[in-house]
């Protein structure tokens, strides 16, 4: 089964992306960027579901991070956020798309999942 | 007019969380059963109880310079363990906790009950916001030179330095900007600084190389006295 990273320090939001993902991928949660970082050397994902504003050092220092390694450089990451962030401003990174935490759907999580995994296997 | 601008802004960006979990976890229901359902509803208790603590809070900045809130002997002990009660099954939800230590002699300080209490809360709040997860933050109440120190510390990422570097020449000026704040310390730290000033008290906060402390400094009721303390 895929493997999917969800970074979010809100206990409640990532529980309920896990919940969302249920079924499509296999998840794990990390509530900060250090232990990203650290577990993705030896456990790489498929794809990513990143927060911006996180506890300690925040989405875009792992962005620059995973973008510097040619093993990760191409991981497809979401970027789920509360700020408004133009699609221009991410064009060095792997993002594929950018979800709006206030006008989200539980869909539009599952939705984005499913459709990177297809182009993976295509 | 910037600096309301950018009050604003902050405020508006801080409050646009929680709604933003409260919709999600409406929108989660669909898939509870009768039992997460409950845990569901129980979150979103939580969740718009801190919003509306908030609202709260920002309102009472406006009704300061009205001067409504009365300076009276308040017993510090008593709102540093209403505030821990209160908070501790958060902190226990998220994995980590809080304690209490008390040395202080004088039990009396010239506050505001609900702004002292506001103060506190946010210093807990932002503790369990900032700690690592596992780590036991503590609050301590002590004595020091005819004033009573209350102080928060936590174990996780230092404060940023910018916010350190303004409350050490003072009082927060205005909200943090959200691009240097990760997650919601900013306005927190603003009203507890607002506050502070309001009870001739002082605020502080401590770098540690794994974690920060914030210490208000408030001074002693001379009633205290008569009551033995």
């Amino acid at each position: 089964m895929s493997l999917t990273y969800v970074i979010e320090d809100n206990e409640i939001m990532s529980e309920l992306m896990t919940r969302y993902l249920r079924g499509i991928t296999e998840v794990k949660v990390f509530h900060d960027v250090i232990s990203a970082i650290s577990a993705i050397s030896t456990d790489k994902p498929d794809m990513i579901f990143l927060d911006v504003l996180l506890t300690g050092p925040d989405g875009f220092t792992f962005l620059n991070e995973i973008v510097s390694y040619e093993d990760t450089a191409k991981i497809p990451v979401v970027i789920v956020t509360s700020l408004d962030l133009k699609a221009e401003s991410l064009k060095n990174y792997n993002v594929v798309k950018i979800i709006k935490k206030d006008v989200m759907i539980p869909d539009d999580i599952k939705n984005i999942a499913k459709e990177i995994l297809r182009s993976e296997n295509a | 007019m910037a600096t309301e601008v950018n009050s604003i802004f902050v405020a508006a960006h801080e409050l646009k969380s929680p709604l933003s979990l409260l919709r999600q976890l409406a929108l989660s229901m669909d898939f509870d059963d009768e039992k997460s359902l409950k845990s569901t509803q129980n979150r979103m208790i939580q969740v718009s109880e801190r919003a509306l603590r908030q609202v709260n809070d920002l309102t009472k900045i406006n009704r300061l310079e009205d001067g409504l809130f009365t300076l009276e002997p308040v017993s510090v002990r008593a709102i540093c363990d209403e505030v821990t009660s209160e908070l501790r099954y958060l902190y226990r939800a998220n994995h980590r906790d809080i304690s209490e230590k008390y040395t202080n002699k004088s039990r009396l300080v010239i506050a505001n009950r609900d702004l002292l209490y506001s103060v506190i809360y946010n210093f807990c709040s932002n503790a369990m916001h900032y700690s690592d997860e596992g780590t036991k933050a503590e609050i301590s109440v002590r004595d020091k030179k005819g004033r009573v120190e209350i102080v928060v510390r936590d174990f996780g990422p230092a404060l940023p330095i910018k916010i350190w570097k303004e409350m050490k020449h003072g009082w927060l000026k205005e909200p943090t900007s959200v691009a240097m704040r990760p997650g919601s310390s900013g306005l927190g730290l603003y009203i507890a600084s607002k506050f502070s000033k309001y009870m001739n008290g002082e605020v502080s906060a401590v770098r540690h190389r794994d974690g920060t402390s914030f210490t208000l400094v408030l001074p002693v009721s001379t009633q205290a006295t008569l009551f033995g303390d």
